[in-house]
């Protein structure tokens, strides 16, 4: 047993003594994880990465409802995602001009007439000769490479437009059942429409309520670093693991290998203070990540016991994988090209970039066989307020993983006349 | 020019000694791009997103707030039971779970009592917008009970029913009307993207394949630092001091060479993008070159400088994966640039990957021609001057 932690502690020190190493395995996952922080609004206070979105109004009505939505866009709601352009004097053309030229992510055109084309006008409805105008619409000029931001501004309209609606119908269905029932005096036509629609822009109905997990104290805060900042750190754990077994093959390449064989130190001594060592490396690695995210970021983690117990399952599963490259290599340097190469592709399929929601079932099913996602799983647990007895799925996977292909890379290694003294 | 063509092509050697070397030239990047564009599908394919719905209720108003999900043009409803739907959503494999429980009838809605309840993965974008959806369509079916609720008040108001039956009589003529003047309601909001109108299709998945395409380019030209660590380490640099090359020579091959096979390996992937994708990289070839030319040249040049500070091509190797990734990052090339704060949006204006996917994004998205990408082009080339001046200065050969 010591001579195990002996070689394994050995590889320790060699890696920590490896400055450009460290670079990647440590330095690359955190200021992606910062990066990650800008996106998802993390440090800026946000529920997503938009904030301040350049929007330009132009509003030809200038009647009640076309003042009400520029209004809503300049109130005080919207103050921290909404940033109007100053707008006098500017044309639909100019406005459209703006957003070809990516000066602001949407335009808002309200065409002259949208307030009349809801609200009839003092005494319309009493006109025998009325026509309802054709409908007035509202312009959303989206700018093509922001969607994201113009999608916010269309569903802040649509709201709006929702709950024009919503008031419209409440005042025309007031009027023409009070007109039915010949309860309204023609002179007071005008006086009892206008009040129907009055403010038709605040309707809100209450007749069905939304109850909502996000809200009330059963709500969970969830930090969205507390699932990206170990989405980088498991991505890059596989270029650790591969670094590892690469030094097997090196200590072979070098001599060292076979010197260590005609000590008084049994294969299985050698072998698994290696992978002891690969396994040190990634938990070194992954904990020093975290502890960097909880002092830098004030990530919170959740159960410190399901963490550690999470690091060192996804470690060892990831591990698996390094030893299975590490089999199938001949030299250091096709391990770590396709260290590499995994490393990057379990990170897309693993979730690490995107969330796995954005792929096909079968790619879901597919990104079971990495220790990013079941990792990743873990973690978000433990973020959402899940402990250690919440883990047994992803660290029964990882476990597992990790037993059979070490198996498989044992079996290779001997095949392979690896570890012949 | 024969010395030139000799050391780009030994370069060619060395780099493709190993195979492996195609898994990061072309079929990282195709994944890579084959993927994160699945992420965002073309108009072909219902990209709405699933919304699970547990109907306990099971009555005519349940049944409308269901059609009314059905025209969503943001999430596909797909009803389930409640154990199934809260299942998937502990396992997160769905964004929101709405919940109509038993109770929910016009009835329960005459007198506010009612409530449904959606379950909301938390800090999901999909699942704010399933919100968004859900609430719109409560609000549609709601609103129509509302307004014959607030016209029963208006009447009574003005004259008392004669009896029970009357005022219920009233309420479901008037709920009959509601709905109706819903149903006949015009479309009053239209969306325009920008540019893209008759000119262009917009598709999404231009974003990815550009962004994809930079990241994998940049990263073995910011390699040429490991070119160099490794010449240096084998002491190949030092014989070249005892031929008659001069260091520009040297320079201008190793640069050239990795320019021209980053140029290939941009035009696989714009290939890629067009034959496979159907995106529309091809509209404006030249532009396009223009573009691509412009960017290598600044990542290639970003790559000497960064030989002439690094010593070793370990070093170099993980600097340059670090820095690859870490300037597509914060270039927009993994997710657009409007998601970050807008300090930060002016801050990454030092770095060309955000200039080279700014171009990129006029070609393919915002339907601009040559004229449209030179700004970006010019700032590409001003990163280029201003690196192989620095990099050529401080190149030494040993």
């Amino acid at each position: 047993m010591i001579k195990l932690l002996l070689i394994g502690i050995k590889d320790l020190k060699l890696m920590f003594r490896d400055r450009a190493a460290l670079v990647f395995m440590l330095l690359a996952p955190f200021l992606l994880t910062i990066g990650m922080g800008f996106v998802t609004g993390r440090f800026s206070g946000g529920s997503s990465g938009l904030s301040d979105i350049p929007v330009v109004i132009v509003n030809l009505d200038k009647q009640d409802l076309g003042n009400a939505l520029e209004d809503l866009f300049n109130s005080a709601d919207l103050a921290d995602m909404m940033e109007p352009l100053d707008s006098h004097n500017v044309d639909p053309e100019a406005a459209r001009h703006l957003i070809d030229n990516d000066k602001a992510s949407a335009a808002i055109i309200i065409p002259e007439g949208f307030t009349e084309s809801i609200i009839p006008a003092d005494g319309a409805m009493l006109d025998p000769n009325y026509v309802q105008p054709e409908p007035v619409k509202i312009e959303v000029y989206a700018n093509p490479s922001s969607p994201t931001s113009a999608g916010v501004v269309k569903a802040i309209v649509d709201e709006f437009i929702s709950r024009v609606e919503e008031g419209r119908t409440s005042g025309m269905t007031s009027i023409v059942g009070l007109m039915t029932s010949g309860l309204v005096n023609p002179q007071d036509m005008a006086s009892e429409a206008k009040a129907s629609f009055q403010n038709v822009d605040q309707v809100e109905s209450t007749a069905l309520k939304l109850k909502t997990n996000q809200e009330g104290a059963d709500a969970v805060d969830f930090d969205m670093l507390s699932y990206f900042a170990p989405g980088m750190a498991l991505m890059f754990l596989m270029y650790t693991v591969s670094y590892g077994g690469r030094s097997i093959l090196a200590e072979r390449a070098q001599g060292t290998l076979p010197r260590l064989m005609i000590s008084p130190t049994q294969t299985f001594q050698v072998l698994g203070g290696k992978v002891l060592g690969i396994f040190f490396m990634g938990v070194a690695q992954v904990g020093i990540l975290i502890l960097a995210s909880t002092i830098f970021f004030q990530v919170k983690w959740g159960d410190a016991l399901g963490v550690t117990v999470l690091i060192l399952a996804a470690v060892f599963g990831a591990s698996g994988w390094g030893m299975l490259i590490t089999s199938l290599a001949r030299t250091p340097a096709q391990v770590g090209s396709t260290g590499s190469a995994i490393m990057l592709i379990f990170g897309i399929m693993g979730g690490s970039f995107i969330n796995l929601e954005s792929f096909p079932p079968f790619m879901q099913t597919i990104s079971k066989i990495t220790p990013n996602a079941w990792g990743l799983d873990g973690f978000t647990t433990l973020a959402l307020g899940g402990t250690l007895k919440n883990l047994a799925e992803p660290i029964t996977a990882l476990l597992v993983m990790g037993a059979v292909l070490f198996a498989i890379a044992v079996v290779i290694f001997n095949r392979n006349g690896l570890v012949q003294k | 020019m024969k010395k030139i063509f000799a050391i780009a092509w030994k370069d060619a050697i060395i780099r493709f000694a190993s195979k492996s070397e195609l898994i990061f030239f072309i079929i990282l990047p195709v994944v890579f791009t084959f993927l994160l564009a699945g992420g965002t599908p073309s108009g072909d394919d219902d990209n709405r997103i699933r919304l699970l719905v547990v109907d306990e209720a099971q009555t005519p108003i349940s049944q409308q707030i269901l059609a009314e999900l059905e025209n969503s043009t943001a999430v596909r409803s797909e009803v389930a039971s409640r154990d199934e739907a809260q299942k998937q959503f502990d396992d997160r494999r769905a964004s929101a779970v709405f919940i109509i429980p038993t109770g929910i009838d016009i009835a329960s809605l005459q007198n506010a009592s009612a409530e449904v309840e959606l379950l909301q993965q938390p800090n999901n974008i999909n699942a704010t917008i399933a919100e968004r959806a859900v609430q719109t369509a409560i609000r549609r079916v709601s609103s129509a009970i509302s307004a014959a609720q607030s016209a029963v008040k208006q009447r009574e108001a003005k004259q008392a029913f004669a009896s029970e039956v009357d005022k219920q009589a009233y309420f479901e003529s008037s709920l009959k009307l509601a709905q109706s003047i819903q149903e006949d309601a015009p479309e009053r909001v239209t969306v325009v993207e920008g540019l893209t109108e008759d000119e262009v299709d917009y598709d999404p998945r231009s974003n990815s394949s550009a962004g994809q395409l930079i990241t994998w380019v940049f990263i073995p030209l910011f390699g040429i630092s490991a070119l160099f660590a490794y010449e240096r380490q084998q002491g190949t640099l030092r014989r070249l001091l005892t031929t008659p090359s001069r260091k520009a020579t040297f320079l201008l091959g190793t640069i050239s060479g990795q320019v021209v096979m980053a140029l290939i390996q941009m035009l696989l992937l714009v290939g890629f993008g067009i034959l496979v994708m159907k995106l529309n990289w091809g509209r404006e070839p030249l532009a396009l070159f223009v573009l691509l030319l412009c960017s290598a040249l600044a990542a290639a040049a970003f790559g000497t400088t960064m030989g002439t500070f690094i010593k070793t091509e370990g070093q170099a190797s993980g600097l340059s994966v670090m820095f690859g990734m870490v300037f597509a990052m914060m270039g927009g090339c993994w997710y657009p640039l409007e998601l970050f704060p807008p300090a930060v949006q002016n801050a990454v204006k030092i770095l060309p990957t955000t200039w080279a996917m700014q171009g990129m994004l006029d070609l393919g998205l915002r339907g601009g021609g040559l004229i449209d990408i030179l700004p970006e082009a010019g700032v590409l080339l001003g990163f280029a001057v201003i690196f192989f001046s620095v990099g050529v200065m401080r190149f030494r050969f040993e």
